[in-house]
């Protein structure tokens, strides 16, 4: 084989074991989901939870003050890994990757959960029911993002990569920010609020941060 | 033309879903008509769901599976695939969630009076910590002058408004910090709608209060104009 070929071949193999090994990983996971999706596998389904439960858990136990950290816990896996079951015909590999996707719904039941707890809290205190009718769901303000035109894998690959390699090069102080921000359900001002910053400082840290992972830069 | 958009912050909050609720309502209906802020979108929850991957692993007991399995075995297996399925043909102007949220007829929404060219109606989005409304603003137009106590934004879904800084079309996304006055004007040539949620109610002047903000009725709205949604 002529060497030239040859290392190109090797250039290659380097992509894939840096950050692209996630990748082929993230093609087992479609793989299992299209097998829970079609033909209800439950050893797929298995394989699925066993990899992305103790990710729900942890995202759980995140969330500050809860009462009762466990049950909140288990509730969300329960809740996330039924959606994964009766929606795994709706999980689109050309829309999301498995992990964004999982994340997605994680996110979106922790958001209806605390809600609820909340709304029993203030039921208990006010000893009515609070007019519920007319209540938007979550996931049409949250929604999936179905125009397949803006999307493009090629383009959410290389972001996923960029992310996962510039994550490791991140100040601590940024990485500590955008660490509270998404896995702990904190707004900006509550970040702001807890470390007795400015909302401005928060603001920056997470513009720089985003900025270093080649994210989006304010116009 | 877009030209006002969610900055990094509401862009982070509602990707990580730690927006408030009104405050998403108004992220995601720019969203709708943002294909910009759609891609950063995407790229945003690209990030959570790294940082979701790279957890410490939380310990799993092999029960949970089991449990989740029964339920699953207890649901009507009917239930499953065909709760998915969106009927294709029900497509409306609005954004999904401001027709989910109005039945999609703003003809049937309690409209509040506040003075001549403006009506108001309140929004239920499950968050008691903000007010969230419709605002239509008739061509020519104006909302009273006001403060506000706390921040509010403003999408524009329908027609334009301007106010002392700049003029604003469908989708641009506004937001006005406390104490901030401003009092916006709609073009003259079309109805100004628009979906607006304040952190804390407006400090309305006294003569508008005097002119019946009170006053509930029921708005008519003209007929051709509702079609266009």
């Amino acid at each position: 084989m002529n060497p030239s070929r040859n290392r190109t071949m090797e250039f290659d193999v380097d992509q894939l074991d840096g950050a692209g090994a996630s990748d082929v990983r993230s093609g087992h996971w479609v793989d299992c989901l299209s097998r829970v999706a079609i033909q209800r596998d439950r050893t797929a389904f298995r394989e699925v939870f066993d990899h992305f439960a103790p990710m729900v858990k942890s995202f759980a136990y995140k969330v500050p003050s809860l009462e009762q950290p466990d049950q909140f816990a288990e509730d969300l896996l329960q809740e996330t890994m039924l959606k994964v079951w009766t929606k795994a015909a709706s999980f689109d590999p050309k829309l999301a990757s498995p992990s964004t996707w999982i994340f997605t719904i994680a996110r979106n039941m922790r958001i209806d959960l605390l809600r609820k707890q909340a709304r029993h809290v203030v039921n208990m205190v006010s000893m009515h029911a609070e007019d519920e009718d007319g209540e938007v769901d979550l996931e049409d303000i949250w929604f999936e993002d179905e125009n397949s035109d803006v999307f493009n894998v090629l383009a959410q690959q290389r972001s996923r990569r960029q992310i996962h390699d510039s994550l490791k090069t991140l100040p601590p102080e940024q990485a500590y920010v955008l660490e509270k921000v998404y896995m702990e359900d904190k707004s900006h001002s509550e970040v702001a609020a807890e470390l007795s910053l400015p909302l401005g400082t928060v603001k920056s840290r997470v513009r720089l941060a985003l900025s270093k992972l080649k994210l989006i830069v304010d116009r | 033309m877009i030209r006002y958009h969610p900055d990094a912050r509401f862009l982070t909050d509602y990707a990580a879903g730690s927006l408030p609720t009104s405050q998403a309502l108004c992220v995601a209906t720019h969203l709708h008509y943002c294909a910009s802020c759609r891609v950063k979108i995407r790229d945003l929850t690209e990030l959570g769901a790294e940082l979701f991957s790279r957890q410490p692993a939380a310990a799993v007991e092999g029960a949970e599976f089991d449990r989740l399995m029964q339920r699953i075995d207890s649901q009507p297996a009917a239930a499953e695939g065909s709760a998915t399925i969106r009927p294709i043909n029900v497509v409306s102007i609005l954004p999904r969630a401001v027709h989910k949220l109005t039945n999609g007829n703003l003809n049937e929404l309690r409209w509040r009076r506040i003075g001549r060219n403006v009506r108001l109606s309140r929004l239920n989005v499950g968050d008691r910590q903000r007010e969230t409304s419709l605002l239509f603003i008739k061509a020519g137009g104006s909302v009273p002058e006001h403060k506000h106590k706390g921040d509010e934004i403003t999408v524009i879904l329908r027609g334009s408004f301007s106010d002392r800084e700049d003029k604003y079309a469908v989708g641009d996304f506004i937001v006005r910090t406390r104490r901030e006055t401003h009092r916006p004007v709609a073009s003259q040539d079309q109805d100004c709608l628009c979906l607006t949620t304040l952190d804390e109610p407006i400090e309305m002047s006294n003569w508008l209060l005097r002119l019946g903000l009170s006053v509930i009725n029921r708005f008519s709205w003209p007929q051709a104009q509702h079609q266009a949604y």
